[in-house]
């Protein structure tokens, strides 16, 4: 309570600003006189009275320091004062206050943007209630297409008997809709869940319901539950939509409630709805078919229990379901399950890309704070006799370590706030750039934490940089002005350090050159990879018109064929088009229509897989039309129709995989495997015509993929698209096109209406923004390195300047003393370019993931990254050395 | 220091001047300071810089409060006299420090010869 009202009362004089000084000194000097009174009184001279008075008081100022100690806040009075010397000291080296400022502001705010995405996509906890207890299930084997292959109903099952560790598991099954609207038509992606899926998720409703195990099986009407991020965007967050019907595949649903923002796995989500919709998801085969895998499967950790313990039951029910079904998991395919905390499965596409973006932030901040460093440094040697002055004035030199650490917040906060601003600016651009990797891009912002993060570092830095400055002993500062010193440094010891500061900056841009070398090198290659098309003159449009209930009805699918067929025909009229094909799928797009594919007459060998080619629909020009080259047999003849002889055209690879050197035309193949019952393709015979050339479906820097073509008239029109190749400048037809279709088919989505080179560069787009990222950064980190070379050397001359001055005088001509100092610079540069071509081989191990065509040791890229820093780095050794040879003797060494 | 003075401690100090200002009532700084040198046999020597702190800081804990009075020669002078949670600081403070004085006192008590 005391100390409460003592401590309000000091509060109090300091806000006042009331300076009760002159009362105190008047109540002093009453004392004073009375002291003295009383002296005169006992028979002293007035004189030695008032001398003996004043001894007995110890000094009236120091009182009253004394007194205004206790009466206010003295360290927030000497802050407010050291701020205001601190203004004026930089105030008065504008050029030092604005080159630190700027390389801060650089430094931090690159480090902010990034660490603002690393924390949105990789370290905020996840939205969902107890998010870390939430678990992924992935299922994979050997092959292609078998990273991921879901799960099947019947292995849910035996999860959730064999697993108590789990306190729930739920499906959820990627399913996509085109959703009607009264002008247009959207494909949405969803997916199907179990009724339990936002109770193990940990998801609720802003609005309305979420599905409850209620709505699961048959006989319920179907529902659906909107993301937060799809209402916004197409409900224009109206909450009326709740409760209203709308039209999916021709089906009508109801809109139960809207949930709450959150991200999604393995893609981004627009609705999720029960299982009832798709009368497959509630067949037998889909729930009795083991091999039937259509299910992500997510599940919540049990109270009490450990990601480890849910481990190992479910590796153990694993292996159990193994061991009971061999014909489900071919041995030699290797079937596995893993099993990871949810969030860390969100992060997965983003973690390697983003913490090489953060440590080359850091990278520029270490080269940024180093730079500070040894300006501050050397701005401190030329301070040094201020200090001197300061300190025989009476300042402790814990007083000047106070000043000098308010000048360094000063800059330090001055340059994380401009970086900031940098920093706000650049997170829109990393958001974009954030969501190819990462359905958690939309949780990217500078919250509180990155503030805190920013300012964090600047304090940090204003504390290292007040302390790199050495501040002399107490009590040796009066030696110092007794031998009339000006300047007490120049010190070996501060020196090195500056000097390894210098070393430490080249070594990092050289590290980082070379990681922005190395992805730079990647992009050439990439653009260097043929895509497998002839001419890439060519327009491409995909068209969806599936209907779920509709695809297995023949007179839907002759219909939808001839609507197709129309789009072609009125395309192909358009002025400049050469050639129109139909097909599923566009070229250099993949597509997850795979199955398994047998040859008449080839047993598997023991333990081989059949391979798993991706199913395409093509017409009789498509392979013209897209510029796939035709390697030996026919294209597909306009006799190719249902009621025909069943025929496939192969590309090459999947040609050699199931026949090696023999000749494939001729040969019959067909689809098999449990799935392809489900589907509306069949497993009858169909005899090889043709086989084309390979095309990078998966992308330019991906593996070709297996790939088998049908005729688009003899098989169902579960997807379809136009290609478009015209004389010249196809990306004009665009709209055109769009027109017809549009006509044509006015509630059918039209999506990624694309030139062949649009797409072969949104292949390249993550890459080519890393490259563009890292060199960015590595450019701004030789900058600020020259910066520092030509400051150090700079400090180095001028310290020298009287024995440069001698050495002149004594017969030294310009060249020498530009070759001595060019030297001096010269080491460092040496020792700096090998410190970092070693950083650069152990960097460029850790990225070798995201390099294509170049190895991560590529002797060309180190060389010229090596170059490029010498050649920077010399000249930025000159201007000192320049200066140093224009020192005139004459005028040195008469001061 | 030549005439061996005491060095006054904070707590006791304001202990001491809260008890002189209950002792002679409202007073100024020399006659506090004059009192409790006095009552010291001169023992102790307060300056300035020791003295006005401390009655700043019984100031602002509320213990004593001060105005400006006409001293008895005519002098305009600063007079502080003791408020009652003053008092009753000084109360407690008192019997804190005889429990503590009887205590070391027990302490360094000549020992029994043992029996």
């Amino acid at each position: 309570m005391k100390r409460i009202r003592a401590a309000l009362a000091r509060l109090q004089t300091v806000l006042g600003g009331h300076r009760p000084d002159n009362d105190l000194r008047e109540e002093l000097e009453a004392h004073l006189e009375m002291e003295t009174a009383e002296y005169i009184r006992r028979g002293m001279a007035p004189e030695a009275a008032r001398r003996k008075a004043l001894l007995a008081s110890g000094g009236l100022t120091t009182a009253v320091e004394a007194v205004r100690d206790q009466r206010g806040l003295p360290w927030l009075e000497s802050l407010a004062t050291d701020i205001r010397y601190a203004v004026r000291a930089l105030r008065r080296s504008p050029a030092f206050t604005s080159i630190v400022v700027l390389t801060l502001a650089l430094g931090i705010g690159a480090n902010t943007a990034i660490f603002s995405v690393v924390r949105g996509v990789l370290l905020k906890p996840l939205p969902h209630r107890d998010g870390d207890r939430l678990l992924y299930f992935r299922q994979s084997m050997d092959g292609p297409g078998g990273s991921s292959i879901t799960f099947s109903v019947p292995e849910v099952r035996d999860f959730r008997n064999g697993v108590p560790a789990l306190s729930g598991i739920a499906e959820y099954s990627p399913f996509s809709f085109t959703l009607q609207g009264d002008e247009d038509a959207v494909r949405i992606n969803t997916g199907l869940v179990t009724g339990n899926y936002f109770e193990v998720m940990g998801l609720a409703p802003i609005i309305g319901r979420v599905t409850t195990s209620g709505d699961d099986g048959t006989g319920v009407p179907p529902v659906m539950v909107l993301t937060h991020e799809f209402w916004t965007r197409k409900f224009g967050s109206d909450s009326g939509i709740v409760g209203q019907q709308v039209r999916l595949d021709g089906s009508s649903v109801t809109v139960i409630g809207v949930l709450q923002p959150a991200p999604f796995f393995p893609d981004r989500v627009d609705a999720l709805l029960n299982m009832v919709i798709s009368s497959h998801h509630t067949s037998a085969q889909m729930i009795e078919g083991r091999a039937h895998r259509m299910t992500e499967v997510v599940a919540r950790l049990a109270p009490g229990a450990t990601l480890k313990q849910a481990v190992a039951e479910v590796q153990a029910t694993y292996s159990r379901m193994q061991n009971e079904h061999t014909d489900v998991y071919n041995a030699a395919s290797h079937y596995r399950v893993a099993v990871l905390p949810f969030q860390e499965a969100l992060g997965e596409g983003a973690h390697m890309t983003l913490w090489l973006l953060m440590a080359a932030a850091a990278f520029v901040m270490i080269i940024s704070a180093a730079n500070v460093a040894n300006l501050t440094m050397m701005r401190g040697v030329r301070r040094e006799h201020e200090l001197v002055v300061r300190a025989a004035l009476g300042a402790g030199v814990a007083r000047l370590r106070r000043l000098l650490l308010a000048e360094n917040l000063l800059l330090t906060l001055a340059g994380s706030t401009l970086g900031l601003g940098i920093a706000f600016g650049g997170v829109r651009l990393l958001v974009l750039f954030a969501e190819r990797y990462s359905t958690r891009a939309g949780e990217i912002g500078i919250d509180r934490t990155v503030l805190g993060f920013t300012f964090g570092i600047a304090l940090l830095l204003a504390l290292i940089l007040s302390y790199v400055a050495s501040l002399p002993r107490e009590g040796t500062f009066a030696a110092w002005m007794a031998a009339g010193v000006r300047r007490i440094s120049g010190s070996l010891r501060k020196q090195r350090v500056q000097r390894s500061l210098v070393v430490a900056q080249i070594a990092v841009s050289v590290v980082l050159l070379a990681a922005a070398g190395l992805l730079t090198r990647t992009m050439i290659q990439l653009a260097d990879v043929s895509t497998g098309l002839r001419d890439e003159e060519v327009l491409t449009m995909q068209i969806p018109m599936l209907e779920l209930k509709s695809v297995f009805d023949p007179a839907w699918q002759s219909a939808t064929r001839a609507r197709y067929e129309q789009m072609r025909n009125e395309i192909s009229a358009l002025p400049g088009v050469v050639e129109v094909g139909i097909g599923s799928t566009m070229p250099l797009r993949s597509t997850d229509m795979h199955f398994d594919m047998k040859t008449e007459g080839k047993a598997l060998a023991v333990g081989q897989t059949a391979p798993r080619p991706e199913l395409r629909t093509a017409n009789p020009e498509y392979f013209r039309a897209a510029g796939i080259p035709l390697l030996s047999g026919r294209e597909f003849a306009t006799t190719d129709i249902v009621g025909a002889g069943r025929v496939v055209i192969l590309n090459k690879l999947l040609a050699e995989k199931l026949f090696g050197d023999e000749d494939p035309l001729g040969r019959r193949v067909a689809l098999t495997g449990d799935v392809l019952q489900f589907t509306p393709f069949s497993g009858e015979w169909r005899t090889i015509v043709g086989v084309v050339g390979n095309t990078q479906d998966g992308g330019l820097d991906a593996q070709p993929r297996l790939a088998a073509f049908m005729p688009f008239a003899q098989e169902p029109p579960f997807f379809g698209g136009m290609v478009i190749r015209a004389d010249s400048n196809v990306a004009k037809l665009s709209a055109a096109a769009t027109r017809i279709v549009r006509r044509i088919a006015p509630t059918a989505p039209i999506e990624d209406v694309l030139t062949v080179a649009q797409i072969k560069d949104q292949s390249v787009a993550p890459r080519r923004l890393n490259a563009a990222l890292i060199s960015a950064f590595s450019i701004l980190a030789v900058i600020i390195a020259a910066i520092g070379i030509a400051g150090v050397l700079a400090f180095s001359v001028s310290t020298r300047t009287n024995e440069i001055g001698i050495r002149m005088s004594l017969g030294a001509d310009r060249g020498e003393v530009q070759r001595m100092i060019l030297r001096e610079g010269g080491v460092l540069l040496v020792a700096g370019l090998l410190l970092g071509v070693v950083g650069a081989y152990f960097a460029a191990r850790v990225i070798q993931g995201l390099l294509f065509g170049v190895a991560p040791h590529d002797p060309i890229t180190l060389a010229g990254v090596a170059g490029i820093m010498t050649v920077v780095g010399l000249g930025a050794c000159w201007i000192p050395a320049l200066r140093a040879s224009r020192i005139d003797p004459a005028v040195t060494l008469r001061k | 220091m030549s005439e061996d003075k005491l060095e006054v401690k904070q707590g006791t100090l304001a202990l001491m001047i809260l008890r002189t200002l209950e002792v002679l009532g409202p007073l100024h700084g020399y006659g506090v300071a004059r009192r409790i040198e006095e009552t010291s046999r001169n023992r102790i020597a307060l300056n300035y810089g020791t003295l006005y702190p401390a009655l700043v800081k019984l100031e602002q804990e509320g213990s004593i409060e001060a105005e400006w009075r006409q001293s008895e020669n005519n002098r305009r002078a600063k007079y502080y006299s003791l408020t009652d949670s003053g008092r009753q600081e000084l109360a407690r403070e008192t019997r804190e420090w005889n429990q503590t004085a009887d205590l070391i006192a027990a302490f360094l008590a000549p020992r029994p010869e043992p029996s």
